[in-house]
C-alpha cells in the first residue's frame, strides 16, 4: 500500500475515536461557551 | 490483594511503588502551590499602565519560552517525539487545554475589573471542586475510596474554598463597581473552564504521556489563542506600540511566566500521580504563597485593621488544614485499580500499547528511547536563555519598597522545594 494511503488508513480510526469520545466534546463545548461569554463581556 | 494491586492493563503494581508515587504526587502538589504563587511576585513589580490583556500575553510568551526550553533541558525533545508516536491523539487534548487556559485567564481580567479580587478569586477557585467532579465521573477517581477519603477530599476542598474566600477578602482593597453580575459570570466561567481543562490533563496522564511532552503542545494552543485574543481586542498596531513602550517591563512579566511554568510542571506531575481530585486542590495553595509575598515582601496590608489580620490568619489556617486533609486522603490500592480500569479503557479506544500505558502509570521508562540531547535542544535552551538575558539588559527595576531579606527567605524556601521535589521526582520517575 502506498505511504499516503497507509497514513490515511491510520488516521481515519483515530479521527473516529476522537469524534466519538465524550472527553473531547465536553472541553470543546466549554471552550466555545467561554469564547461566547468573552465576546459578550467586551 | 494486600501486597499488590492487580493492574488491569497488565501485570500487578507493587503496593510500595504505589505509596511512593502517591507521596510524590502530594509533594508535587505542595511544590506547585509555592511556585504558582511565587509567579505573582515579578508581576507585582509592574505598574498598572499596561493593559491586562497585554500583561497576560507577555506572560504567555515567557511561558512559551520556558515550556520549550525546560523540557529540552531536563530530558531532551526526542522524548516528546517518542511520546507523540505512542499517543498522537493527545496532542489535540493538549492544544485544547492550552486554548481553555488562555480564555479562562482573560475572563479573570474581566472578573477582577467588575467585581474585584475578593469576590472573583473564590468564584474561579471552584475549579478544584469541578476537577473532583470530572475526576469521579470520567476517570474513576474516588471510586472505592471509602467515606473517610471522600470526607478528606471534599472537606479539604471546601475548607480551602472557604479559606480562599477569607484570604481574597482580606487581600482586596477594591470596592466592587457596577456590572457585578457580569463579573460574577466571568469568574464562574473562568472556574468552569479551568476545572474542565483538567479533563485533558487527566486523560493524557492516565494514558501514559509525560507531563513534559504534554506542556509542550499545551503552550502552543495557549500562545495562539492568547495572541488572537490580544490582537482581536487591542488591534495589531496599538498592541505592538504598547509592547514597545513596555519593553522595560517585559523581563519581569516573562519571568513571572517562567516561574509559573515551574509551578505548572509540578501541578502536572501532581495530577498524574494523585489524580485531579487531589492534585488540583493541593496546588491551589498558591494563594497562600501569593499572600506571603504580598505581606512580607511588598508590605501589603500594612496598617490594616484587626479584622483584616483575623481574616488572613483564619483564611490561611483553613487553606492549610484543607490541604493537609487532602494530602492525607491519597488513593487506596482498590481505588488505584479502578484508575487502571479507566487507563485500560483509554488504551483500547486509541490502540495504545498496554506496556506504554502501564509504564506511564508507574512512572517508569517505556522502551529506553534516545537519552542524549540533540542540537535542537541546545538551540532551544540557548535561544530562550538569550531572550531572557537581552530583556534583562533593558529591564528597569521599578521604584518600590521591597523587603529584600524576606524576598531572599521566601525565594530560598521555593528553591528548597524545587530542589527537594525535583530530586525525589528524578529518583522515583526520571521525570516520567
Amino acid at each position: 500500500m502506498p505511504k499516503e494511503q497507509n497514513g490515511r488508513a491510520e488516521l481515519e480510526p483515530l479521527i473516529r475515536a476522537i469524534a466519538t469520545d465524550v472527553h473531547f466534546w465536553i472541553p470543546l463545548l466549554v471552550l466555545l461557551a467561554g469564547l461566547v461569554l468573552l465576546h459578550e463581556l467586551r | 490483594m494486600d501486597a499488590i494491586t492487580v493492574a488491569a492493563v497488565g501485570s500487578p503494581m507493587q503496593a510500595g511503588r504505589l505509596r511512593r508515587l502517591q507521596a510524590l504526587g502530594v509533594f508535587c502538589g505542595v511544590a506547585a502551590g509555592a511556585w504558582l504563587g511565587g509567579a505573582e511576585a515579578p508581576i507585582k513589580m509592574v505598574n498598572s499602565d499596561v493593559s491586562p490583556i497585554t500583561i497576560s500575553l507577555i506572560m504567555v510568551f515567557g511561558v512559551f519560552l520556558a515550556r520549550w526550553s525546560v523540557p529540552a533541558l531536563l530530558r531532551g525533545t526526542s522524548h516528546v517525539r517518542h511520546d507523540v508516536r505512542q499517543a498522537p491523539h493527545l496532542v489535540i487534548w493538549a492544544v485544547l487545554a492550552g486554548c481553555m487556559w488562555a480564555v479562562a485567564n482573560t475572563l479573570t481580567i474581566y472578573a477582577i475589573r467588575n467585581v474585584g479580587l475578593s469576590i472573583a478569586f473564590p468564584l474561579w477557585n471552584t475549579n478544584s471542586l469541578l476537577g473532583i467532579f470530572w475526576g469521579f465521573l470520567l476517570f474513576n477517581e474516588l471510586h472505592y475510596a471509602g467515606w473517610k477519603r471522600w470526607v478528606g477530599v471534599l472537606g479539604g476542598a471546601t475548607g480551602m474554598f472557604s479559606g480562599a474566600a477569607l484570604l481574597a477578602l482580606a487581600s482586596s482593597n477594591q470596592a466592587a463597581p457596577g456590572k457585578a453580575m457580569l463579573g460574577v459570570v466571568a469568574a464562574l466561567g473562568a472556574g468552569i473552564l479551568w476545572g474542565t481543562m483538567y479533563i485533558p490533563y487527566r486523560k493524557a496522564y492516565l494514558t501514559g504521556m509525560n507531563p513534559l511532552s504534554f506542556v509542550t503542545f499545551f503552550t502552543a494552543g495557549e500562545l495562539v489563542t492568547m495572541t488572537a485574543l490580544a490582537v482581536g481586542y487591542r488591534g495589531a498596531g496599538p498592541l505592538w506600540r504598547e509592547l514597545m513602550s513596555a519593553r522595560a517591563l517585559l523581563f519581569w512579566l516573562m519571568l513571572g511566566g517562567f516561574v509559573w511554568v515551574i509551578g505548572d510542571l509540578f501541578q502536572q506531575y501532581a495530577a498524574k500521580y494523585v489524580g485531579i481530585s487531589r492534585g488540583i486542590p493541593l496546588s491551589n495553595t498558591n494563594q497562600l504563597w501569593g499572600l506571603l509575598w504580598g505581606i512580607l515582601v511588598f508590605h501589603e496590608l500594612e496598617g490594616g485593621s484587626h479584622r483584616i489580620y483575623a481574616e488572613v490568619i483564619g483564611g490561611s489556617i483553613l487553606t492549610a488544614l484543607g490541604a493537609v486533609a487532602i494530602a492525607l486522603s491519597s488513593a487506596t490500592e482498590r481505588e488505584h485499580s479502578s484508575w487502571q480500569d479507566a487507563a485500560e479503557r483509554e488504551g483500547q479506544r486509541y490502540g495504545i500499547e498496554g506496556g506504554y500505558v502501564r509504564a506511564g502509570m508507574e512512572g517508569r521508562e517505556y522502551e529506553a528511547g534516545p537519552s542524549r540531547r540533540t542540537w535542537v535542544d541546545w538551540v532551544l535552551i540557548v535561544g530562550a536563555s538569550g531572550v531572557f538575558v537581552v530583556l534583562a539588559g533593558v529591564a528597569r527595576v521599578p521604584r518600590m519598597e521591597i523587603h529584600l531579606g524576606w524576598a531572599a527567605a521566601v525565594t530560598a524556601a521555593m528553591l528548597a522545594l524545587l530542589v527537594s521535589c525535583g530530586t525525589v521526582l528524578w529518583r522515583t520517575t526520571r521525570f516520567k
